[in-house]
């Protein structure tokens, strides 16, 4: 079976498992306590309604109808592309619109935080495996002890006080500084639109906004990495075809990096895509504790004022993200190990 | 001249090795008169022989394994944190409806009364930690609990039908390990209120696929194994194969996860409450810190020592999910 094929079933499987996630997603939201309806007009200074206004605007809106009729209505308006409108966080905007600004900021959070996890946890992993029961190796594994026990939310708290507050070398909250208004929305992502309107020092400031958000998100894959690449290089060292490479001569730096580590990588790449779940978590955790605006605060905004269609469609995305992830990780997986036959 | 000297030698030689082992037999029942006299005592020099013996057996034994300094570690956090839990009414200064109210003295610094300073509240932040250890045992043992039968059950029976129930139970798993876990039980907690009660339930229910998964993968493997086709044979029902031959064979990884995802549980249960589900109703160590974020700078105490308590308690329980895992397998001991 081709790579591609395999890619090709992967997707056609997602869809039932999509479906099942829009249909308890949309239930859990009508479900909610409170009403959208409410929570607008309060917002607009309406503090005590009258019946007729609520029937009225809920009427409006297609909340009358059974939940079924709602169900459908809402599923065939998902395939024409149109997500809703938002009824209570920003009035009567395009939920569309309104997830599209936001994603940016959670995708280059995660994005930054696996690249950075997955390239420093592999070498503290080899550094460890190197120098095994060695002092570099007791540091590594201490380290990565503190990564898995110590709350994400917590080292945010640490690393504002310490380093944003105390220190000041790094600003503690937002993603770019007051005094800017931001570059001319394109893509939306901060660094490419800078780039492309040529405003270079946004770049700049991004990164350091972004500084401390992306080190603590990282800081909690940093460990499982660590830990799997270790175990993995251990068990590779000792190896028939690691004797071999030293015995035809190779260098030490060789052997370990182009022979062992690319046999090692396989079980890694597995932790990697097991843990981005738990990254969308922390990102959600890191953006609240950062004041950073995006998908995270987006959803609890979107509980809190019992927005349906955000909500829907925060919780859809992210699921979408994540499935993706996963594919990708399972792809890579079957590059890196030709062995595998995908089924 | 000279043999009857060396016959005289001889003779005495003999002599002396007669007394010799008459002096010896005397001497041995004098120091083993204890042994003659009492019934059930034992000879010294066996019982030290067997003592050594017993030694070597308990090296290979389970507890003996668990004694390396880091999980005796998490062990002693552990039983800090259990006895913070337990004995919270005598140990805390304030009491848990005390420490719940308005109090004067917002964001005091620590002072010989109140030794780790104050909250937004004013509330005493020492009181607080120690009922937080509290509630957070009290949700995270019985929804990991929950999980983890409910995953057991599920994996089980899953695997042992195979056929359309297996298909039906994995595709709900899928469905539900396909929201990213913070999100969903957010959401959930949202729809039927942030009591212990349902934080509980809904922490529980959101596990059993993940285990249902991973046990589903256990029973798979040990249902090819001739002791199950043995059972069969001799007319076990599908029930007592599956939980009285198949569960003891895979039980060893169920053990330690449960010890290792305490930790996880608890880390999971502090953000849920650091994005502010339960503000008002329990004393929770990532509420405080929710808290604590509205005066960072000028109060730092306020949300310090919630983080480190949390901080220690999930490191106590990794610890010896670690620890156990090195016991149980020591292959797994380079991980």
């Amino acid at each position: 079976m081709s790579l591609l094929k395999y890619i090709i079933r992967r997707i056609i499987v997602m869809i039932p498992v999509l479906l099942g996630v829009l249909t308890i997603t949309f239930i859990l939201s009508r479900m909610m306590p409170g009403d959208p309806i409410t929570a607008r007009l309060a917002a607009a200074g309406l503090h005590s309604p009258s019946e007729e206004l609520i029937h009225q605007l809920r009427c409006q809106l297609g909340l009358c109808d059974p939940i079924i009729i709602q169900y459908f209505r809402y599923m065939g308006d998902l395939f024409t592309g149109n997500w809703g409108v938002s009824v209570s966080i920003v009035r009567n905007q395009p939920v569309w619109d309104l997830v599209i600004t936001r994603l940016p900021i959670t995708i280059d959070l995660t994005i930054f935080s696996i690249i950075i996890a997955s390239f420093l946890g592999t070498k503290a992993g080899v550094i460890s495996a190197v120098h095994r029961n060695k002092t570099p190796d007791t540091i590594v594994r201490g380290i990565a002890l503190v990564g898995v026990a110590l709350p994400v939310f917590f080292l945010g708290m640490l690393l504002q006080y310490t380093l944003g507050y105390q220190l000041g070398w790094f600003e503690p909250v937002g993603f770019l500084s007051a005094e800017y208004e931001g570059p001319a929305t394109i893509t939306g992502f901060i660094y490419i639109d800078a780039l492309i309107s040529g405003e270079w020092y946004y770049i700049s400031d991004y990164i350091w906004h972004m500084f401390l958000p992306v080190f603590c998100l990282s800081f909690l894959m940093l460990a499982s990495i660590t830990r799997q690449t270790r175990s993995s290089m251990l068990e590779v060292m000792e190896q028939d075809f690691v004797r071999t490479a030293r015995a035809k001569g190779c260098k030490e730096k060789t052997v370990i990096h182009s022979h062992a580590l690319k046999n090692a990588l396989i079980p890694t790449v597995t932790v990697i895509g097991l843990s981005i779940a738990g990254l969308l978590s922390g990102a959600v955790l890191t953006e609240t504790t950062f004041g950073l605006n995006g998908m995270g605060s987006l959803f609890i905004d979107a509980i809190l004022q019992t927005d349906y269609w955000v909500i829907t469609a925060v919780v859809f995305l992210v699921t979408i993200i994540f499935i993706t992830a996963n594919l990708i990780t399972d792809v890579l997986y079957a590059i890196l190990d030709p062995r595998i036959r995908y089924n | 001249m000279e043999k009857p000297y060396l016959v005289l030698e001889e003779e005495l030689e003999e002599v002396e090795e007669k007394e010799k082992i008459t002096k010896n037999i005397i001497s041995w029942i004098f120091k083993n008169i204890k042994f003659l006299i009492l019934p059930g005592s034992r000879i010294e020099e066996l019982a030290a022989r067997q003592f050594e013996y017993e030694k070597n057996v308990s090296k290979r034994s389970l507890l003996r394994r668990l004694k390396n300094p880091l999980t005796i570690l998490g062990f002693a956090v552990i039983f800090l944190i259990a006895t913070l839990a337990i004995y919270a009414p005598w140990l805390s200064p304030q009491s848990y409806a005390d420490a719940m109210l308005v109090h004067s003295g917002s964001w005091n610094p620590p002072s010989p009364e109140y030794p780790l300073g104050k909250t937004a509240m004013g509330g005493d932040v020492l009181s607080r930690l120690i009922w937080g250890a509290r509630t957070s045992l009290t949700i995270s043992l019985p929804s990991i609990t929950l999980s983890v039968t409910g995953g057991v059950l599920f994996g089980i029976i899953a695997a042992y039908f195979g056929g359309w129930v297996d298909s039906l139970i994995m595709r709900i798993c899928d469905i539900m390990l396909a929201f990213p876990s913070l999100i969903l039980s957010l959401t959930l907690i949202f729809v039927f209120g942030g009591s212990i009660e349902i934080i509980l339930l809904v922490w529980g229910f959101l596990g059993i696929p993940i285990y249902a998964r991973l046990i589903r993968g256990n029973v798979l493997q040990a249902r090819q194994l001739p002791y199950i086709e043995a059972a069969r044979v001799s007319g076990a029902g599908s029930w007592r194969i599956m939980f009285r031959h198949i569960l003891p064979n895979v039980i060893q990884p169920i053990i330690v996860f449960f010890t290792f995802d305490i930790g996880a549980y608890i880390l999971g249960l502090a953000g849920l409450s650091f994005l502010g589900v339960n503000q008002s109703i329990m004393i929770e160590w990532g509420n405080d810190i929710n808290v604590a974020r509205a005066n960072p700078y000028e109060a730092p105490w306020a949300g310090l020592w919630p983080g480190f308590m949390i901080f220690l308690t999930v490191l106590g329980f990794m610890l010896v999910g670690d620890g156990i895992r090195d016991a149980l397998d020591p292959r797994l001991k380079n991980l």
